[in-house]
């Protein structure tokens, strides 16, 4: 059983047609790279799949649940149900603001009645920790650096435990010498075989830590393959094109 | 020597004619910060349950709010508190049973009127919370009550403030107009003691009581502001 089946997934804003027809499949404990062209529909597959954007048509099934079957939707409690099995990683962080990072992490567990309070801060102490940002625990998303923003971002979906996270682009609004410790985060979860779906531009980190590639293009996936294959052996010229324009 | 003695008794009599007046003045206050305490502690709740009709998917439901909000803010306040006391009593049927009292009426008009404004003033704070809060609300398994109550009112509560503190200060002085129903306030004794000594020093003492409350006001403000900054 696939962790996260997609077929012939379609979705269109107005008359732009943003994905036409999207296939893929992805493995527990896979890490999936995204790449392609801006404007290919990779961000509006991702947040279809966590139902952010509903799509027209096709089928998503997540640990064989079904989010979208044959363009059907289920209700809205069974839509949230299966969405709680993963989490998402935005490009502009989102923590919430008012709240301190401590407080951003506590917040959502304890409001889906997942952990007591104290537990939930034992958990996020020890989150924290292991993003490397031990004693911010009282400080508020505003007197943070990107980079730290990211970093507690990624804590915070992991404390509902999600079988899948989601990254749209995590490091896209970060300064360069940001992007790395972001990325080793996610290296870091990679090593711990949590199944990944990670949309990005840093083509170093899909070839080095996605066990998978996809390349998007033209509102299709053009091509799936492993990092080497997709990197040094492209079969679709538009691939060979776009890696040797940023490589 | 006589012209100084003069002067020092003229002056002992001036000042305490002037605390007669505020003494006198004071059992005008109960109605002026008990309106203005009804008001804030019924008009916020409202305004913040209108704000969310008024953004609400329901077209019926935003076109109705929309209406309120119009009639409410397009009318004079003054009117509004003519119409609560001497109108609602011509009403044919329920007229009997809408009778208020002064005070009474004047409650439920300040109630209804700041309402309005409190409402538009939330609207906007809530527009100004991003997207993004809600998708992450979302994805992190909040309700939407939830996502209202821990993370959009907070924010909305931030951006509001200045605009709330603008209201409660203007709200302050138009509890003065409830003297044109017979409301015994503050303005009600000044006027009288105006015409009753021909002397407006009455007029004098009512706005500095206006003043002392209007001060205390902004500095509460100021310190909720700061309360709130993030």
């Amino acid at each position: 059983m696939s962790m996260i089946t997609v077929r012939d997934l379609r979705k269109a804003f107005g008359s732009d047609s943003v994905l036409e027809g999207v296939t893929f499949s992805v493995e527990k404990g896979e890490t999936v790279a995204v790449i392609g062209p801006s404007g290919a529909g990779k961000s509006t597959m991702l947040r279809c799949l966590i139902n952010l954007e509903s799509a027209d048509s096709g089928e998503i099934r997540i640990e064989d649940q079904p989010l979208l079957d044959n363009g059907k939707y289920p209700d809205e409690k069974a839509r949230r149900k299966i969405c709680s099995k993963m989490g998402m990683v935005f490009q502009n962080f989102n923590l919430f603001p008012h709240l301190t990072v401590l407080q951003n992490l506590v917040l959502p567990p304890v409001n889906a009645k997942k952990y007591t309070r104290p537990q939930a801060e034992e958990k996020a102490c020890a989150l924290l920790k292991k993003v490397g940002l031990e004693g911010k625990e009282q400080s508020r998303p505003s007197e943070l650096s990107g980079g730290q923003k990211q970093r507690v971002a990624i804590a915070r979906a992991l404390m509902m435990e999600p079988d899948v996270l989601l990254f749209d682009e995590p490091t896209s609004a970060l300064d360069p010498q940001l992007t790395g410790e972001v990325l080793a985060v996610i290296r870091e979860l990679a090593r711990e075989h949590m199944t990944m779906i990670v949309v990005t531009h840093e083509m170093g980190f899909a070839r080095e830590a996605a066990d998978k590639v996809l390349f998007m293009g033209d509102h299709v996936i053009i091509e799936e393959g492993t990092p080497e294959e997709i990197f040094y052996h492209p079969k679709d010229p538009r691939i060979t094109e776009f890696v040797s324009k940023i490589l | 020597m006589e012209a100084l003695q003069q002067f020092w008794d003229g002056l002992v009599s001036q000042l305490s004619y002037l605390g007669k007046l505020g003494i006198n003045m004071l059992p005008g206050l109960q109605y002026t910060v008990g309106l203005f305490a009804v008001t804030v502690l019924l008009s916020i709740p409202l305004g913040l349950c209108l704000a969310l009709l008024r953004n609400s998917r329901i077209r019926v439901v935003k076109g109705l709010t929309g209406f309120y909000v119009w009639i409410m803010r397009g009318t004079p306040l003054l009117l509004q508190l003519f119409f609560f006391y001497y109108g609602l009593t011509f009403i044919p049927v329920v007229g009997p049973y809408l009778t208020m009292g002064r005070f009474q009426a004047a409650c439920v008009t300040f109630v209804l009127n700041y309402a309005a404004y409190f409402c538009e003033i939330f609207r906007g704070g809530i527009l100004s919370v991003e997207s993004g809060q809600y998708e992450a609300a979302q994805v992190l398994g909040f309700t939407k009550w939830q996502t209202n109550l821990k993370i959009v009112f907070p924010q909305m509560l931030k951006v509001s403030l200045p605009s709330v503190s603008n209201e409660c200060i203007t709200l302050v002085k138009d509890t003065a107009l409830i003297t044109a129903i017979g409301v015994t306030e503050i303005l009600y004794f000044a006027k009288s003691a105006v015409n009753r000594d021909v002397d407006v020093s009455a007029y004098a003492i009512a706005a500095i009581i206006y003043l002392i409350m209007t001060y205390g006001l902004t500095k509460l403000f100021n310190w909720l502001e700061k309360k709130f900054h993030y």
